[in-house]
Parts: structure tokens; C-alpha cells; sequence
């Protein structure tokens, strides 16, 4: 090399060590940062809380009072007053921390039509018929004011409240449950096939009208399950399901001017010419749609002004409210809802950070959450974290019917081969740093309080990092020899030993990152593992036609065991990812199409289904052995769990009050509807 | 020449209908459909679709039907002047996109007048005094609104407005005027926001604007007839303004054919950014979503206005300079 040749490439290398040094520099200068800021996180993390619902009638208000706006239409002959607003049997709050005041304007963001779990979950109330309490354990009486069990659990005895009424002042009575079950749910254009919720073991129940304020459930069968479906988001869980036609009930005074039943075909037709429908039953669903139609009757506490499909969701106070505080106040206290459009989460965050939203949990992501707590002072508001309760925040699915290529389809299907996966992952490398150490390496078995895990020994149940252990299993099963790269070889020798995780982008969780760090780490137990992000609708389609070989997801809901089982074992082919798709038919059509599970997941299943038909102290049994199956066999393979990334990082401004310092964090819960909205006020 | 215009409109009708056809098959391409791409968005959020759903859902839109039955009944429906019901606003695809059509018209004219009234003088300028300091400044600032992508630029003012003037974080109205009806003071608030789309959106396209315009510039200043005019006495204003701009804006004319679709789809990327309430995010959502009369219409309003465009840009340049004459063929 020439003189000026080395010189000049001296000199390149030296500035690029600068560069590089400079680089380094700023980093750990961030890097310390971070460190500090991450000091305070279990501050973050406050004690579950939440309002309760009082049954005793001994405690109930005697007199009830109004928000002024109301009053005034009181007084000026618009409104009754409001007992007879009311009724006599009100459902009864005991705010969390005090007795709050009217007024204000709760602002928060939604990101399209396509986000009416927002509404729902905000401002719904929830108008569920039984919902938990705010454990998330128990269930209580909500809409209605109590459920008796009769004939051994073949019939359900549901009480109305006297003197309960739709938002438009019409009564809420036994008709329009009568008016669901046989004009709505039964009608075949509307719904063409029926739901599992009103079936125990594949047959399905009737609905009946004993008198004005009281309803029966009448199923062939015991099913002990019906309380908490109707406590849960299922097909018989309140209004927000009636956008496709489920919910148990619905304002038959208002919709009986849409079906065809009641009025004239030729009437009928007219109305969906004008309203531009090309069939009555896209009409009606639209017309029964909570966030899309103003006009709807409701039982929530607010009540959808402007709708969901507009740049401002806005959502105001439902007079006839049936929520009252312990003190007599008709609930709520905030007078408006106003949720403005942000198509792009970048957007919401942004506006969160900026302090332009009240009360918002939904869509804030958990990695900004240092910019989050920075601005705190400045923003006036606070970031707390509500950790789920499921054990994977995220989880890594093994496809058991995967058939494209049989040596793989059998170490899936081999325990020891998912075991051995299972120990290679370095979870707390993870938690710290994608979570920010919020989150708890675990199995896939969900907390410890819930009431189906079946003890604290199967948290970490191959869920630790054993390098060691993992490589001694692989060697055993089969996998003994390598390439020299260190890789496993096939025992089939056809080479290396390679296997494919399907990922989505865009999620609340960076599963493809993620699925990239352990991609580095399997490494060292000599698994090759590729990872294929894919565009959402493109997973559907692959799950479904069982191509997918690992599936990464989360398990949310899972919690709720018996309503949620879609991330247990495969329930559903419409899922993202898939313990095994043939499994799914296999599953419903009751042994005859698909293929037969393997003995343990069969098991699984038998037992799941089981729960439905038997009392609670016995289904809650069968649940803790499905989840002790569960983290045995490792059918899936649990991460990280129990952490606050999905919809658990939650900005509320300082002058609000009735926060709780940490929900119930579940979709079932509807939260934050689990700490009753309703309740929230402005301190000033 | 109406002969030429008379036969340029007969095939425009035939373009845009194979426009029509393209489109629609296009957007069906991706697997699954719009229930499927609703489930996934379900699953995002935490929620569970049961295939009965699924399926009472595909039966209720009439996506279990092929795609030519589909696209008739599209064509028949624009025979009506309807055209359809978008799945995921549920509301006719008019109402949407005729909400954000004329708020998109604003933002792009306002970033395009920005670009041209940035660009020719700059552009002028630096033509004028090559090789200047103003001239390397102006180059500069165009290149780095050219290098920095959008979006991030984007991101960078939101963030700034909000730290530095407590500005209201992206949109184009404040929140109390967002649905308020027109008035005075909504016109003020909506020209309070515009600066920062309009600058972004405006600054990528100038530094390209300015390139061209300083380059046929430069061509132009060296020919003999501006010489001449020097030496005729001329003042130097007119000498460059009169003649050469008036050539160097020829390229300018010709792009009116793909700047009059950009007016109604507006930038997709940025306005996602900026929370801008224009068809762009709209169109994307849409095709993501497989909302398939939504992006369909507005796919073929974008080559509506593209072919318009093209044929306007044509006619323009005919007028404009004199050497340009219809060949007979």
C-alpha cells in the first residue's frame, strides 16, 4: 500500500473509532438515564381497588338527588323527577375513595370506527345483567338485581329492577328479553347461526317472561356456568354484543319499527331504500348498534351523541341512569365523554404525553413509558400500571397439527422437544428489556390469585433458563448431532434442523423483536430459528389453513378460563396463532371431522367441557388441572406474563378522583369499567 | 383541436373503467377479506371473533360471493349514483370520503401554493446568482426537506410545537371545532393549524421544484435572444421574468397531470402522522382493512382526476408554448 494510501486509511479508521466511541458515549448516557427512571417502577404498580356494588337493601339512599342540568329540566316540566327516573330498586355504588361532584368533560382518543371496544369499555357502565366485582372474582348483581337458581341449574330465575328504565324513558321489562330471544335470536336473517353462550353441551336453552320484572333462563341441561357468562363480554353480556345481534336483551319498543315481523314488508323496504341499507338486516344490526346509532335506547350511563364512525365520538349523560352513589346521587358524575379521532397511534401517544386526554388506557404503548413519566409534571397527570392477569403477555405457540414436513410435525409433537424449548429462552433478558422490567417471567398458568391456578410451583415450571437441562433433553430425545455451526441436525438427515415462528408487526407488544432475541438465544441450545413477520390478515389466513409452525401472541383472557379459552387450547380457527387447527373441528363437531388431539390435550378438552355442566367448587378443580395440563405439557410455551403492555398503562389527569391505583386488568372486565366510570369525577 | 379533445375524452371513459376493474381486483388480491382483516384487528384488541360470527358476518356482507358478482353489483350501484356502504364506517362511501374531500383540497393547495411560492423564486434566484452563497443556502434547506423522510419531520414539529408553544398535537382543528358548524371563527382556528401540514408536505416537493426550475433556468439564460435583450437595453427584471421563466415553467404545466390526483389524496404517510382528517389515511385504512367499495371509489376518483389532470396538463401546454402543435397523424 502506498504511503498516502495507509495514511488516509489511518486516518478513516481513527475518525471512525472517534465516531464510534462518541456513539458508545451517548448511549450509556441514555442508558443511565433509563437506569434511573427505572428505579421508580414498582411505584407505578399501586393496590387493587375498586367501587362495589351495594346489595343491602338496609344501606340504600333514601332520598336521590340529580346533576343540575337535570334538575332544571325538572323544573321546567321536560324530565320526571328522579325517583320515578330511577325506579324503585336503583343499583346502588359505593364510590371508591368519596361522594364526587357533577360536572366536566372527560377527553380521550379512539383510532377509527373499528374501535368501539373503547366505548364500551369507558363508558358502557358496564350495562352487563350480573358483572364481577372489582377483583374480578366474585360475580354480583348489576343490571338486574339478582339471579336464582332453580332445578338444579336447568333453570336460572333473573329479577328486574322496578321501575328501571331505557334512556328514552320507556321501561325495561321481561318484553324485551322475550323480544331478543324469539324476535332477534331466532329469527334466521339475523342470526344465522345460534351462539355457545346459550347452549350447555351443544343445546341450546329458551327464554322465558314469568312476569313483568322477571325473566327465566330454561336450558335441557344444568348449566352452572350462566352466571358468569352473563357477569362476562360474552354473547349475553349487555348491549355492546347487539351491533351483530347478541346481548340477552334489547329495546323492543324502539326496534319493533325495523323488523319485519311488525311492520310491512313494503314499509320495510321503503325505510332501508332511504336509509341507503341494501337489506332490513343490515339495517336493523345497524340501528341495535351502541356506538353507531344516537337514536338507540340504552341502559349505560352515557349514552353515544355523536357516533363512532365520525371524527368526534362524543357520549353524554344518560338521564335515566340507573347507577346511583351510596349518598343518593344519580350517577354519572361527568357530564360528557369526548373521544376525538387519532388514526395513528403515534398520534395518541403524542397527545397523551401532551396532557390532552383525561383518562386514557387504551393504545398507550408501554415502551414510551419514560417519556410518559417525564412529562408527568408538565402533562398534570399520572402514569400508573395495571399488569394483567394472564401468563402471557406473551406466549409462543407450538402448531400440533403442522403436516408439511413430518420430521418437524413429530418433534412438536414430542414434550420433551417443546420442554427443551422452553428452558432455552432467558425470560429476564426480555423483561428488561421490552417491558422495562414490569412484566413476570412465567408459564403460561395465570396469576397467583386467580382462582384456577393451581399452585405457585407451576409458575416457573419450565419457564426458567436451563441451558444446560435444555441441551441435555435435545441430545436425548434424538437431536444428539450438529453441524459446525453448532446448529442440531434432522434425524431424518436431511440437514439442519430448522423451524419458523410467524410474528405480527404493529402489535402492543414487539413480537417480532422479541422473537429475534430468542432467535440469538436458541442458539446456544442449537435450535435454528427463523422468524416471519407478517401482515395481520395474511396470519388469519396461514393459522387457519394450518401452515403456521410457531405463532407468537399473547394470551389475554385466559384468565377467565372457561370465556376465554381461545389461548389454552385451540378453540377457534379465526385466531392469529393455533395450538392446532384439525383440533379445532375436531373440537365442535364432536369427534367427527379433524383429527383427534393426543391424549393430553384431550384430556384438556374433555375437561373444559365438563366445567360448564357442574358447580363451582368442582368446575374450579377442573380448571386448575386444565391449567396444571397446560403448564406440564407445554403445548405452549409461556414468556413473559402478568405485565402491563396490553392496555395496561393508564394516564389519568391529577384533578380526577375516585382512581383507583390499580384495576382489574382484563377484557372481561371491560376495565377500566370494572372501577365504574360512573364514578369518576373532577375534583375541581 | 376539439376533434383531439373529443377523441382524448372517448378514451378517457374507457381508461378509467379499466381503472375500475383493476382496482377492484386489486384490492381483493390480498389474502382473507374484510371479516378476516376484522378479526385480526378484533384479536389486536384483546377480543375474540367465534367463527360463528365470522361466518354470520361474511353471509350479512356478501363476501362469500365471487368477485365479478361483486363488482357488478358495484357498477350497478354506481349507475344509481350510489356507491355502497363502506364495511367499516357503515355508512355510504359518499358520506365518508365527500366529509374529507374539500378539508384534503385545502391542505394540498395550501402545501402546493406553499411549494410554488418557495420554489420559482428560489429556484429564480439561484439560477440567477449560480454558484452564490444564497444559492448553495437554498439548495441546502430544498435537500434537507428531500433527505428527511416525512413522517419523521412530522413527528420532530409535532413534538417541537409541543414542547417549545404547547401546540395542540397534531389534526387540523382544535378539539372544541372539530364538529362545530362553519364559522368565522372554525375558518381561523382550521388556518391557525395549517402551517405545520402545509410546511411539511410542502418542503419535500420544493427542493425538487427548485432543482428544475434553476436548471431549464440556466439553460435558458444562455441562449443568444437573452443576450440580445441585455443588450437592447432592457431592464434585467424583465429580461429573465418576460422570456426565460415563461420557457422554464414549461415542465411545471406538464405535472399538473399527477398533481390534481395528489390534491384529493393528499400525502397518505404524513397526514397518518399528523392525525390530518384527509382522504389519504383513509385510503390506506381501507385497503388494509379490504374495505372494498370505500377503497374502490376512491381508487377510482384518484384515476378520474389523473386522467383529467393529464388532459388538462396537455391542453395547458398546447396554450402556453407556442412550439407545441397537434401532429396529424
Amino acid at each position: 500500500m502506498t504511503k498516502l494510501g495507509r495514511t488516509l486509511r489511518i486516518r478513516t479508521l481513527r475518525s471512525r473509532l472517534t465516531a464510534a466511541l462518541v456513539v458508545g458515549a451517548l448511549i450509556g448516557v441514555i442508558a443511565a438515564g433509563a437506569l434511573a427512571q427505572s428505579a421508580g417502577k414498582s411505584a407505578l404498580i399501586g393496590k387493587l381497588e375498586g367501587p362495589e356494588v351495594v346489595t343491602d337493601s338496609a344501606k340504600f339512599p333514601k332520598t336521590l338527588k340529580e346533576a343540575p342540568q337535570l334538575a332544571a329540566l325538572v323544573k321546567a316540566g321536560k324530565l320526571p323527577p328522579v325517583s320515578e327516573r330511577v325506579g324503585q330498586d336503583p343499583l346502588v355504588i359505593k364510590p371508591l375513595h368519596e361522594i364526587g361532584k357533577y360536572g366536566g368533560t372527560w377527553r380521550g382518543g379512539f383510532t377509527g370506527p373499528a374501535d368501539f371496544w373503547n366505548g364500551y369499555r369507558c363508558c358502557s357502565g358496564p350495562d352487563h345483567l350480573m358483572f364481577w366485582d372489582y377483583t374480578g372474582d366474585k360475580v354480583m348483581p348489576n343490571l338486574a338485581r339478582g339471579l336464582e337458581m332453580q332445578d338444579g341449574g336447568r333453570a336460572w330465575l333473573l329479577h328486574l329492577r322496578r321501575g328501571m328504565k331505557w334512556s328514552d324513558g320507556k321501561p325495561f321489562t321481561a318484553d324485551d328479553f322475550v323480544f331478543w330471544f324469539e324476535d332477534i335470536y331466532r329469527n334466521k336473517d339475523l342470526i344465522p347461526t345460534p351462539s355457545a353462550a346459550m347452549a350447555i353441551n351443544g343445546k341450546q336453552g329458551v327464554i322465558e317472561k314469568v312476569d313483568t320484572h322477571t325473566v327465566r333462563f330454561k336450558f335441557p341441561e344444568p348449566y352452572f356456568m350462566l352466571p358468569d357468562v352473563l357477569a362476562g363480554s360474552t354473547d349475553l353480556g349487555g348491549q355492546w354484543s347487539a351491533y351483530r345481534g347478541m346481548g340477552g336483551f334489547a329495546p323492543a319498543h324502539y326496534l319493533k319499527q325495523f323488523h319485519p315481523k311488525y311492520v310491512g314488508e313494503a314499509e320495510l323496504d321503503r325505510k332501508v331504500k332511504e336509509a341507503k341499507f341494501d337489506s332490513w338486516v343490515r339495517m336493523f344490526l345497524a340501528k341495535n348498534d351502541w356506538a353507531l346509532n344516537p337514536e338507540l335506547p340504552v341502559l349505560s350511563p352515557w349514552k353515544t351523541m355523536t357516533p363512532i364512525n365520525t371524527p368526534t365520538w362524543t357520549l353524554e349523560r344518560n338521564p335515566y341512569s340507573v347507577f346511583v352513589d351510596t349518598a343518593g346521587n344519580q350517577l354519572p358524575y361527568i357530564d360528557r365523554v369526548v373521544l376525538t379521532l387519532a388514526e395513528n397511534l403515534e398520534v395518541i401517544n403524542l397527545r397523551a404525553i401532551a396532557g390532552e386526554y383525561d383518562f386514557q388506557q387504551r393504545h398507550i404503548e408501554l415502551g414510551k413509558l419514560p417519556v410518559f413519566i417525564e412529562n408527568q409534571a408538565r402533562g398534570g397527570y399520572k402514569v400508573y400500571l395495571d399488569p394483567g392477569d394472564y401468563g402471557g403477555d406473551m406466549i409462543i405457540k407450538f402448531n400440533l397439527n403442522y403436516d408439511a414436513d413430518p420430521e418437524i410435525a413429530k418433534w412438536f409433537n414430542t414434550a420433551d422437544f417443546r420442554r427443551a424449548l422452553a428452558l432455552g429462552i432467558d425470560r429476564d433478558q426480555i423483561n428488561e428489556t421490552f417491558w422495562l422490567g414490569t412484566g413476570t417471567p412465567s408459564s403460561v398458568v395465570p396469576a397467583d390469585s386467580n382462582k384456577y391456578n393451581p399452585g405457585p410451583q407451576y409458575r416457573k415450571m419450565w419457564a426458567t433458563l436451563d441451558v444446560k437441562k435444555a441441551n441435555e433433553m435435545l441430545d436425548q430425545i434424538g437431536l444428539a448431532k450438529k453441524d459446525a455451526q453448532g446448529y442440531r441436525l434432522r434425524s431424518d438427515g436431511k440437514g439442519r434442523l430448522r423451524i419458523e415462528i410467524m410474528t405480527l408487526g404493529g402489535q402492543f407488544v414487539q413480537f417480532t423483536q422479541i422473537a429475534e432475541m430468542i432467535r440469538e438465544q436458541w442458539k446456544k441450545i442449537g435450535i435454528d430459528l427463523t422468524v416471519q413477520e407478517v401482515e395481520r390478515s395474511l396470519a388469519l389466513k396461514r393459522t387457519a389453513a394450518n401452515e403456521q409452525q410457531l405463532g407468537a401472541w399473547n394470551n389475554d383472557g385466559s384468565e377467565h378460563l372457561f370465556t376465554f379459552p381461545l389461548h389454552v387450547f385451540p378453540f377457534e380457527l379465526a385466531a392469529v396463532a393455533s395450538s392446532g387447527p384439525l383440533y379445532v373441528k375436531w373440537f365442535h363437531s364432536a369427534g367427527a371431522q379433524g383429527k383427534e388431539p393426543e391424549p393430553r390435550m384431550r384430556e384438556l378438552m374433555e375437561k373444559w367441557k365438563k366445567a360448564f355442566g357442574v358447580p363451582e367448587k368442582e368446575r374450579i378443580q377442573l380448571g386448575k388441572d386444565i391449567w396444571k395440563i397446560a403448564a406440564e405439557d407445554v403445548f405452549i410455551i409461556g414468556v413473559i406474563g402478568m405485565g402491563p403492555a396490553s392496555m395496561g398503562v393508564r394516564v389519568v389527569k391529577n384533578n380526577m378522583g375516585n382512581i383507583p391505583s390499580r384495576q382489574y386488568n382484563s377484557p372481561d372486565g371491560k376495565t377500566p369499567g370494572i372501577s365504574r366510570p360512573a364514578t369518576f369525577f373532577y375534583k375541581k | 383541436m376539439l376533434a383531439y379533445i373529443g377523441r382524448r375524452a372517448v378514451l378517457a371513459i374507457f381508461t378509467v373503467w379499466a381503472i375500475s376493474v383493476l382496482a377492484f381486483v386489486i384490492i381483493q388480491l390480498p389474502p382473507g377479506d374484510y371479516v378476516t382483516s376484522y378479526i385480526a384487528q378484533m384479536a389486536s384488541m384483546g377480543s375474540v371473533v367465534t367463527d360463528e360470527e365470522a361466518q354470520n358476518l361474511r353471509i350479512q356482507y356478501g363476501l362469500g360471493q365471487p368477485i365479478y358478482v361483486q363488482y357488478l353489483k358495484w357498477m350497478r350501484l354506481i349507475a344509481q349514483g350510489n356507491f355502497g356502504m363502506s364495511m367499516e364506517w357503515r355508512r355510504p362511501v359518499t358520506e365518508v370520503i365527500g366529509e374529507r374531500l374539500w378539508l384534503t383540497v385545502v391542505v394540498s393547495v395550501a402545501a402546493l401554493t406553499l411549494t410554488w411560492v418557495l420554489a420559482l423564486p428560489i429556484g429564480i434566484y439561484s439560477a440567477v446568482r449560480q454558484y452564490s452563497a444564497g444559492d448553495y443556502l437554498a439548495t441546502f434547506v430544498g435537500f434537507i426537506g428531500l433527505a428527511v423522510p416525512n413522517f419523521l419531520l412530522a413527528l420532530v414539529l409535532l413534538y417541537l410545537g409541543f414542547v417549545l408553544f404547547n401546540a395542540h398535537i397534531g389534526g387540523l382543528f382544535s378539539p372544541e371545532f372539530s364538529d362545530a358548524p362553519w364559522s368565522g371563527a372554525r375558518v381561523w382556528d382550521l388556518l391557525k393549524h395549517l402551517p405545520i401540514p402545509a410546511v411539511i408536505l410542502g418542503l419535500a416537493g420544493t427542493a425538487q421544484q427548485i432543482r428544475i426550475m434553476r436548471a431549464n433556468l440556466l439553460d435558458e439564460l444562455r441562449k443568444p435572444y437573452v443576450v440580445t435583450a441585455r443588450s437592447k437595453g432592457l431592464p434585467e427584471s424583465r429580461v429573465i421574468t418576460k422570456y426565460p421563466v415563461r420557457v422554464a415553467l414549461n415542465p411545471f404545466a406538464s405535472t399538473i397531470g399527477y398533481t390534481l390526483p395528489y390534491i384529493v389524496s393528499g400525502s397518505i404517510i404524513v397526514s397518518l402522522v399528523l392525525g390530518l382528517p384527509t382522504v389519504g389515511p383513509l385510503l390506506l385504512k381501507a385497503l388494509i382493512a379490504q374495505d372494498m367499495f370505500l377503497a374502490g371509489t376512491i381508487v377510482l376518483l384518484l384515476g378520474v382526476m389523473t386522467v383529467i389532470g393529464t388532459l388538462v396538463s396537455d391542453i395547458l401546454l398546447v396554450w402556453i408554448d407556442p412550439r407545441i402543435r397537434l401532429e396529424e397523424t
